[in-house]
């Protein structure tokens, strides 16, 4: 038979992780290696330490099996040695993971000390995150119009330098909170208040979310983005949101047809909110600003006219499964729903 | 009492070949030979279900099977993997060889040992035939309340999931009774527990792992049927229940489940490396104690497959330790079976490369769940690619890598011939590289953030080129798979004669003939050594086989266990039928109560054998 060693299959495992390796360097917007908070930051140096570790006891142990399988392979006159075990060396091997596991835990252990006792710091913006099948909400505490609630959703601004506490809530199924640059995942458990750990995002850019615990048929299409921006555009945006009184579009504008259609011929308002104007809906997404937002969906297009117009036209062929809202190409026309979209992305801080 | 006896409606089946002597067979070896079976066949199903899987994932965007689909496919892969593949493919084993191995006739009680084969098997067909009725479950084989409650969850596939489940958990229970009961009782004269093989010594674990895992299922099963069925509140979160119950009793059972899965692999390994190795097990009591606190430690690291649910810091910490704890004594075996190698004249057949090929898997497999004790680590990994790696690489690359190693090794023993060595070489080195290509390259998609349970993903996610690769993967597996059907049929067809003992191995299911007469060994063989069949002054010889009329009372065959598992399945139909109808649920349900009880009846009161057709002929 030809020689039975283990070169093949682990010289194999070599040359797949290094294609692997370089692969995962293309960049992910998900991606785990690029922290821009502190929190991320201290997640990722456990994860180096424990890969180096587990990578070191991996290559330890296969080498030392390589090693084995080639030197005791059966050859003419050899005579296998009758050995029933070695109680030194049987301690001495249930000793040294101990060891190893022991130089884990502890950081492991200080971790979970200091994330789950951290404080929330005097001038900490507070969020409540909220999943729905399949969107998020996002409640910012005392930001709104007279120290009230301010509410947005499917994307999250956030200063950059400021810690920021968020609360996590389900009102259906359960779902999770992940944004992999700024914080691992938490679960939005309905009947539950979790917290995720305290954390001060240090790097300005719009980071991508996602639910990551299945939560129904559209599980896949529950994404979220996360705007950290400069204190100056925060407090910008913020004031915008809070505009009691915004001017009526110019009479017979394609601005102002679609805001009559959104608020009374499509129906609309009654689950959209749009402060400052007359819908109110609570229903579906907050839709304040709309004209601000990357993406349409809860993060899954680029709010680009097209995609809101398709999403307005027929959610359902973007988002399979999608809850509650009407196809709007069966009651509306197309003219109407491209005022809609006109109205929508008109929407923005001036 | 005779009388009593015969008041079945039907006569005894006596037929010894056909397709009535396999339905009422109580031999262990048949048993375990329909186990076999059925986990090919089922493993055949959930192949495919995972190949629609990767071919939907293959590039982003595509939309070969609609979401719903998806969420149905892998659903039905994983439920279908770990209760209709792996499970029932260590039972066929522990069916077929534990008796042998301890020198046994039968099993305790072989006629609970059919009813367990045909709960299980009703079970399965129950759950996959939601198929027939719309579609199969969509909820995630964990099905997390409340997303499985009825206010989530519109299609009946959820129902047909909890109640084959239900209905299988009661095979599975019978059986852990019923192996603990043989493995205690039914040792050949020195057999002691401590010269046991270790197959069946993890067999005895697992035997105790179903007995306690179960349990905790059922009660939560129990609490979803009464939601869905009776409208009850234990997962009603809109009446104040905390879904986190759901989770907690799941995981109480999954755990040791996962044990349940890998201890049988670990025990065909722990058989298949003294044999090809020349040489005794290295630290034979240290790889048992091993098994046994492993089997203790996993009823109390549950939790880690929740540390993203918000269990708090103490309850983390706790966790985290255990699962740590839990590595030692995988290590400590691990370690050992290097041992049982050093100093050896290795004989790389193919139940040896499958068994290097598991210790190697099982290890990185093992790594990257000492990873997840890293709570914080764990965080980011949860729910994404990274998880898939990890546990395929325990489930595949140790639980069917170790029973690859065990098919190869006692085939001979099953089936009296030999499989191809040259075929067998060529499944275990493309199911290695292909396992490795699909799987390996998921722990970098993990970490680049690709979440697991996602139809589709987008091509700026940068996630296309690696799935490419894992589609590709599984594209070489599923031909090496190919590969061993083909090796298997032309052993049954042409393959060389195996005779008693073709891997000259040391445990007593050698000593028989291949395969084994139905009453295994005509002379209860007396057991002086670990390994008796090496050891030269304790050679255990079987004598030539017995004519007919001496041969040992083996139990006959027996309707009742085929008929009892029946109407278990028919209640658990009564219920759907139930839904549809109250009136014609109530009446079908108390018929097939009828039955069962009439089942248990004719159960209790069989005699353990009859005698063959001719004598009663004779008698007449």
């Amino acid at each position: 038979m030809p020689r039975p060693t283990l070169i093949r299959p682990t010289l194999l495992a070599v040359a797949l992780m290094a294609i692997a390796v370089g692969m995962a360097a293309c960049t992910s917007p998900l991606t785990t290696f690029e922290p821009a908070s502190d929190a991320a930051d201290r997640i990722l140096s456990l994860y180096i330490l424990i890969t180096v570790a587990a990578s070191i006891v991996g290559i330890l142990v296969l080498g030392a099996m390589a090693y084995i399988l080639i030197k005791f392979r059966a050859r003419p006159g050899r005579k296998a040695q009758q050995i029933h075990g070695n109680n030194k060396l049987e301690i001495a091997w249930t000793i040294a993971p101990i060891l190893v596991l022991v130089a884990i835990a502890i950081p492991t252990m200080v971790w979970i000390a200091t994330s789950s006792s951290r404080a929330v710091a005097d001038d900490a913006i507070l969020v409540t995150a909220t999943g729905y099948q399949w969107w998020f909400e996002f409640e910012y505490e005392g930001l709104g119009p007279d120290g009230g609630t301010l509410v947005t959703a499917n994307e999250l601004h956030l200063p950059v330098g400021r810690q920021v506490a968020i609360e996590l809530r389900s009102v259906d199924v359960i779902h999770s909170f992940w944004v992999p640059a700024l914080i691992g995942k938490t679960d939005m458990v309905p009947n539950r208040e979790n917290r995720l750990e305290p954390f001060v995002p240090n790097e300005i850019g719009e980071f991508w979310g996602q639910c990551a615990e299945f939560c129904g048929v559209a599980h896949a299409n529950m994404r979220f983005r996360v705007h950290v921006e400069s204190l100056a555009d925060f407090d910008a945006w913020v004031a915008e949101m809070n505009e009691q009184t915004r001017a009526d579009p110019e009479p017979g504008s394609a601005e102002a047809r679609g805001k009559r259609v959104f608020e009374v011929l499509g129906g609309c308002a009654a689950c959209h909110t749009i402060a400052g104007t007359a819908a109110a809906g609570r229903i579906g997404p907050d839709l304040t600003l709309f004209g601000e937002r990357t993406t349409v969906g809860a993060g899954i297009l680029p709010a680009t006219d097209e995609n809101v117009r398709a999403w307005v036209s027929d959610l359902r062929s973007v988002k399979p499964g999608a809850r509650f809202m009407p196809t709007f190409a069966d009651t509306l026309s197309e003219a109407q729903i491209a005022d809609v979209v006109t109205y929508l992305k008109s929407l923005r801080v001036p | 009492m005779v009388a009593l006896a015969n008041i079945g409606l039907i006569p005894r089946p006596v037929h010894p070949t056909g397709v009535w002597s396999w339905l009422t067979t109580v031999d262990h070896k048949r048993i375990g030979l329909l186990y076999g079976f059925t986990a090919l066949a089922f493993s055949i199903l959930g192949g495919i279900e995972s190949l629609i899987i990767r071919a939907q994932l293959a590039a982003p965007n595509q939309s070969i099977v609609s979401p719903e689909t998806y969420n149905s496919l892998f659903t039905m892969h994983g439920t279908t993997m770990v209760f209709m593949v792996v499970m029932p493919a260590g039972a066929a084993f522990f069916n077929y060889m534990v008796p042998l191995q301890i020198g046994a006739r039968d099993v305790a009680f072989p006629r609970l040992n059919a009813f367990s084969y045909w709960v299980f098997l009703f079970g399965a067909l129950l759950m996959n035939f939601s198929f027939f009725v719309g579609a199969f479950p969509d909820i995630g084989w964990f099905g997390y309340a409340p997303l499985t409650t009825n206010e989530y969850t519109t299609t009946g596939a959820t129902d047909y999931w909890l109640l084959g489940l239900q209905v299988m958990g009661i095979g599975s229970l019978a059986a852990g009774f019923n192996f603990a009961v043989t493995i205690l009782n039914l040792r050949a004269p020195g057999m002691t527990l401590m010269r046991m093989p270790l197959f069946t010594w993890m067999t005895l674990i697992v035997a105790f792992l179903l007995i306690l895992a179960f349990p905790p299922l059922t009660i939560a099963l129990t609490f979803l049927l009464f939601d869905r069925f009776f409208d009850m509140n234990f997962f009603n979160v809109s009446a104040g229940a905390d879904p986190l119950l759901w989770q907690h009793l799941f995981w109480i059972f999954g755990h040791p489940e996962v044990y349940v899965l890998i201890l049988p692999a670990m025990g065909i390994v722990s058989d298949v490396l003294p044999t090809f190795s020349r040489k005794p097990l290295f630290g034979y009591p240290m790889i048992v104690f091993a098994g046994i606190v492993i089997g203790f430690l996993g009823f109390g690291v549950w939790a880690h497959h929740m540390f993203t649910t918000g269990l708090g810091g103490w309850a983390s910490a706790a966790f985290a330790g255990s699962t740590m704890v839990i590595a030692v004594p995988t290590g400590v075996k691990l370690f050992n079976w290097l041992g049982t190698m050093w100093g050896g004249s290795l004989r790389f057949k193919t139940p040896m490369l499958f068994a290097v090929g598991f210790i190697a898997m099982f290890l990185l497999g093992g790594l990257s769940g000492v990873m997840h004790a890293v709570v914080p680590v764990d965080t980011q990994q949860q729910d994404t690619y990274f998880i898939v790696a990890h546990f395929h690489y325990v489930l595949v690359g140790g639980s069917i890598f170790g029973l690859m190693a065990g098919l190869y090794y006692w085939w001979p023993k099953m089936t009296g011939r030999m499989l191809s060595e040259r075929l067998g070489k060529w499944h275990f080195w493309l199911m290695f590289a292909g396992f490795n290509i699909t799987f390996f390259p998921m722990h970098f998609l993990g970490v680049i953030g690709m979440p697991r349970r996602i139809y589709t993903y987008d091509a700026d996610q940068g996630w296309a080129a690696l799935n490419a690769l894992v589609s590709a993967g599984s594209l070489v597996l599923t031909f090496s798979v190919l590969l061993l059907l083909v090796n298997l049929a032309i052993s049954l067809r042409r393959g060389e004669k195996a005779g008693d003992n073709p891997w000259e191995a040391p445990s007593l299911e050698w000593a028989t003939s291949s395969p084994p007469h139905h009453y295994n060994f005509a002379v209860v063989p007396t057991v002086r050594s670990r390994y008796p069949l090496w050891d030269e002054e304790a050679n255990v010889v079987e004598p030539p086989p017995l004519p007919p009329h001496e041969e040992p009372h083996m139990p006959s065959p027996s309707y009742w266990p085929l008929m009892l598992a029946f109407s278990i399945v028919m209640l658990a139909v009564g219920l759907l039928i139930w839904q549809w109808h109250a009136l014609i649920g109530i009446g079908f349900i108390v018929v097939m109560m009828v039955l069962g009880l009439r089942s248990i009846y004719g159960w209790v009161y069989e005699p353990p054998a009859v005698e063959a057709p001719a004598a009663v002929h004779a008698h007449t």
